[in-house]
């Protein structure tokens, strides 16, 4: 028994190293390659497909008109844009606004769900706004976010490879200074983005598709069937057809998108719930396809299995810190000291948003950024927390698995609109432009 | 040429570390390890003056050394007062987040202090 528990052990310690070893690459990618890395000019490119923007809204009335004020602002050839709102039965303002802004600029379309159809979730919102899609060319932005004037022109320079169905593009926290939680929020951020998908990028491997502030070929979002309602983490199961379909993903660091985070540790917990459950049923679903596909590299299969996985880090790290000190309490072998260590630096190789501390500290060195360090080693907090939230996430879908249930509620993050004191603020603004 | 100072100096202080292994556990030692390993092969490449790098990692291998130090005193404190099995349960409980923490303090301090240097020269340069 105890010779399995050892076996055990050392197996979990293993899985995390490689985790470890993961970040470690991309950090050093990232550290090196920057120099390297061709900075896109979007007005040097003539290619100009058309394009609809689809921005899903429920209950959005504090921020939807600061997005569609920047539709309206984009350099983005308009009459190649058409942008479409999703009143996804919003029982607040959000649709009048919309329609006041409809009215005023012809690319600006509403089309509305009703309260029956309404309010099942962002991917059921998205099916219906495709349905009135006439761009060669799907974008989506999430209500609450604030995009650079020529995102459009970064992202859709992608798609002149006709091997790219999907791009993405860099998320960047608005309202930052205003709690602890938008603070960690704004470096896991960082870490996640800076670093991690930009080192996907340019070792070709697997970006992923955000679920904003990205785009796809109209033809291929169609081919396949458009967003899978049942999935909570319709991004990452989008990013996994892609790649199964022989199309790839690019990540556009340049193409830089304000969003509002989360400002509680209650609203955190809510938005990562979902995020973890989602994405544990894509490691379900696309783990054994994955495995088969015959389009896939093996680099690309070794990351798309670690990516999958990434939400059951932070189970994996407690159980093996629960088995390690069993271990060491009832019968500890002379090698469990040092293997010890190895959840110490695991522990903190998966803070944040499972992005190890070094990881994020590399990406906001690069980002420029002067005094956000101090806060690094409090991402613990977050971690602790993640645990807490994939345990929880875990247990959820077993339950739903053996009660048979296949929808799962999909809970809304709710926006308060704080962050547009800092889209009034001339510093911010310049630095979004 | 900083990474070769890095990696040198690094050397240097394992060497010391390791004849010194009846003073230090395995634990320490490959804390260190980690601490050296993470600060010459990140932070040796950014941009800043090779003294104030190979200041910070010397620096921070003696808060590690201190860490320890103080981490055994109260190791033998415990022991005394609440028993070896006591002191076991609270190491191997709070083992993990207590071992890194001054690793990922110093290590982020150290990064703080490049990026403001870094910010410094370049407003100089802006201002020339």
């Amino acid at each position: 028994m105890i010779y399995v528990l050892n076996l055990i052990f050392v197996f979990l310690v293993m899985f995390m190293s490689a985790y470890l070893a993961r970040h470690y690459i991309f950090t050093l990618t990232a550290l090196y390659h920057q120099k390297g890395h061709s900075h896109h000019n979007p007005h040097d490119t003539p290619y100009q497909p058309t394009v609809s923007v689809l921005i899903p809204a429920r209950n959005e009335e504090k921020v939807i008109g600061r997005i569609l004020q920047r539709m309206i602002e984009l350099t983005y050839p308009k009459e190649k844009l058409e942008v479409i709102v999703i009143d996804d039965a919003s029982t607040d303002q959000t649709s009048e606004i919309a329609e006041e802004f409809a009215k005023e600029h012809e690319c600006i379309k509403v089309v509305h769900r009703s309260l029956e159809d309404g309010g099942k979730g962002k991917p059921a919102a998205l099916n219906h706004g495709l349905k009135y899609v006439k761009g060669e060319i799907v974008c989506c932005f999430d209500a609450d976010y604030y995009p650079q004037r020529d995102i459009l022109e970064k992202l859709i320079a992608c798609f002149k490879d006709p091997k790219v169905g999907a791009v993405q593009g860099r998320v960047t926290v608005l309202n930052e200074p205003n709690t602890l939680v938008t603070r960690l929020v704004a470096l896991e951020r960082t870490g996640g983005y800076r670093v991690d998908q930009f080192a996907r990028e340019g070792l070709g491997l697997i970006p992923q598709f955000g679920g904003t502030v990205g785009g796809f070929r109209r033809s291929l979002i169609e081919s396949l069937g458009g967003w899978d309602a049942s999935m909570l983490a319709e991004d990452t199961d989008l990013t996994f057809k892609v790649y199964l379909a022989s199309y790839k993903v690019r990540y556009v660091n340049d193409a830089e998108c304000y969003e509002e985070a989360v400002e509680n540790w209650r609203s955190y917990w809510r938005q990562r719930s979902r995020w973890a459950k989602g994405h544990m049923q894509c490691a379900f679903r696309y783990i054994w396809p994955l495995a088969k596909s015959k389009n896939l590299r093996l680099r690309e299969k070794i990351d798309g299995f670690l990516l999958l996985n990434v939400y059951f880090v932070p189970i994996l790290v407690g159980l093996a810190w629960t088995l390690g000190a069993t271990l060491f309490l009832i019968h500890p072998p002379p090698w469990i000291e040092i293997l010890w260590v190895a959840i110490s630096i695991s522990v903190y190789s998966s803070v944040g948003n499972f992005a190890p501390f070094f990881e994020v500290g590399i990406g906001a060195y690069l980002d420029g950024r002067k005094r956000i360090y101090w806060l690094i080693p409090l991402l613990l907090l977050t971690f602790m927390f993640n645990m807490l939230i994939c345990t929880k996430a875990l247990v959820d879908l077993s339950v739903s698995k053996v009660a048979g249930k296949k929808h799962h509620a999909w809970k809304k993050t709710l926006h308060n609109g704080r962050g547009n004191c800092y889209i009034c603020n001339n510093k911010v603004k310049q630095d979004v432009n | 040429m900083h990474m070769s100072v890095g990696i040198g100096t690094t050397a240097i202080m394992l060497l010391i570390y390791f004849s010194l292994h009846h003073m230090l556990n395995e634990v320490a030692l490959i804390s260190i390890s980690v601490f050296n390993f993470l600060f010459v092969f990140l932070l040796f490449p950014l941009e800043g003056p090779l003294f104030r790098k190979v200041y910070l990692l010397v620096a921070g291998n003696i808060v590690g050394l201190i860490w320890y130090f103080i981490k055994s005193s109260f190791g033998a404190a415990s022991v005394f007062y609440l028993g070896t099995d006591t002191l076991k349960i609270i190491t191997v409980v709070i083992g993990p987040i207590i071992d890194l923490v001054w690793i990922v303090s110093v290590w982020s301090l150290s990064l703080s202090m490049l990026a403001s240097a870094k910010k410094r020269n370049e407003g100089e340069g802006e201002n020339i």
